[in-house]
């Protein structure tokens, strides 16, 4: 007999389930692997990605980012938990899966427990139809419920999931499907970032928004080691060719390697050189954003 | 019949080659979560995984975007099959901030930024005399943010 106390986790993941969504969604197309494309190229991709690394700015520290700048919580810019249902292809459900990790490490990072919980049972629900169910089991929905209350616990374990997710796609080969969620987050995050600055354009705001050029640079680095290989991957390297388009006259912030010491930490660079953007600059970003996530999405 | 079994020998030798593979990068994860995040605190983990197996004579190289008024740790964590390594942190002109070598190694470097810049690590395992056993292991580049 399965006691009381232990049953409570699954139930309550089975509620978050069915709050995420109804039920299967008829029929799933593949991601095309990479089997085709020719070895050259293929022993391009396995060097660069066995040696040099494109970091893209996590979600979670996307999030934290925007929250220092002063963005506020608003729900109804977020991807709808009932739309989980309409992603069949593969690739709509990787680019989707980082929109709802984007989705929820804004949330958490807000404190809004009930919603991180239900984008958390929509991004599960992603991972289990790309077969990455391993890296994002029933236990992990456990340790969410019991740590509901905990924003630091709460926020470690997506930190952690989201880097198992991660992890467990690149080691089994299917970095296609990793490159992908990446870039679905990485576009929230853009979204998330622009739609608040419509409501408060503050100047810490406009900033981050700005440097997103340079995590978009090694975006488009990463997205550059699977050239010609699959279609989905190349419509999602024409969207964010698209949107540097737009950060082409943002200033890059000026490199310094000026480095001084403040309480026992290195301080790097110098605070003058700092980048924004112009109102014509975000407006167009603000519009491009829209259009390619609202096409993910949908 | 030779040919079939040396295909099947080549198979079988290609097929126990990528269940290596695919189990020295889990052990790699294992070995990134368990021994080095921790070791990250008070630094939030960034969630990247930037980690690999290398040998002895093997490089690694990641670029990293650092945001102003946003603290930093950068780590690299090594597994002890390989030794200490050596790495260093350049800015985008290549001008080092910091450096680790082999010799007198560092367990990290914590860092604030005052304005946004991308830099990059550069990790290198030092090559060692020839034997006939080659130590591979794994080395996780891991940066830790403040919230």
């Amino acid at each position: 007999m399965v006691s009381n106390r232990s049953s409570w986790p699954l139930l309550a993941g089975l509620v978050l389930l069915s709050a995420c969504g109804g039920g299967e969604p008829t029929g799933q197309d593949t991601l095309n692997v990479p089997s085709t494309e020719d070895s050259t190229a293929q022993a391009e991709r396995m060097r660069k990605t066995r040696n040099i690394f494109y970091n893209i700015p996590s979600p979670m520290e996307t999030a934290a980012l925007l929250k220092k700048a002063g963005a506020e919580y608003d729900k109804d810019i977020l991807n709808d938990v009932q739309n989980v249902d309409k992603y069949t292809a593969a690739s709509k459900q990787a680019l989707n899966l980082g929109i709802y990790g984007a989705d929820l490490s804004y949330a958490s990072v807000n404190n809004q427990t009930q919603e991180s919980m239900f984008f958390t049972s929509c991004a599960k629900k992603l991972a289990d139809r790309l077969g990455v169910s391993n890296a994002f089991d029933d236990a992990t929905l456990e340790r969410m419920e019991k740590n509901m209350n905990n924003r630091d616990s709460l926020l470690s374990i997506i930190s952690e999931t989201y880097w198992t997710v991660d992890a467990y796609l690149k080691e089994n080969e299917r970095d296609n499907i990793s490159a992908l969620m990446i870039a679905g987050g990485w576009v929230e995050g853009l979204y998330i970032a622009t739609q608040v600055s419509r409501v408060k354009a503050t100047p810490e705001l406009k900033q981050r928004i700005a440097e997103q050029k340079l995590s978009l640079h090694d975006l488009l680095g990463l997205m550059e080691t699977y050239e010609g290989t699959d279609e989905a991957l190349a419509s999602v390297k024409a969207d964010l060719t698209a949107i540097a388009a737009l950060f082409e006259g943002v200033a890059e912030p000026a490199a310094s390697a000026e480095v001084t010491q403040e309480n026992g930490v290195a301080l790097i660079g110098a605070a003058s050189a700092n980048t924004t953007l112009s109102d014509d600059q975000l407006r167009a970003i603000t519009e491009k954003a829209s259009t390619v996530r609202n096409a993910y999405i949908n | 019949m030779i040919s079939v079994r040396t295909n099947f020998v080549r198979t079988a030798l290609a097929g126990a080659l990528f269940l290596f593979a695919v189990a020295a990068q889990a052990q790699c994860r294992s070995f990134a979560k368990n021994k080095c995040v921790p070791e990250l605190a008070p630094y939030k983990f960034n969630e990247s995984f930037n980690a690999a197996q290398l040998a002895p004579g093997e490089e690694a190289e990641v670029n990293l975007t650092f945001f102003s008024g946003q603290e930093y740790r950068v780590m690299v964590c090594t597994h002890p099959i390989l030794g200490e390594v050596n790495w260093k942190l350049m800015d985008a002109s290549n001008k080092i901030l910091f450096e680790s070598m082999a010799d007198a190694p560092k367990r990290f470097f914590d860092l604030r930024m005052a304005n946004t810049q991308q830099l990059k690590v550069h990790v290198w395992v030092p090559s060692k005399p020839k034997t006939d056993m080659v130590h591979v292991g794994c080395v996780a580049i891991m940066v830790g943010f403040k919230e």
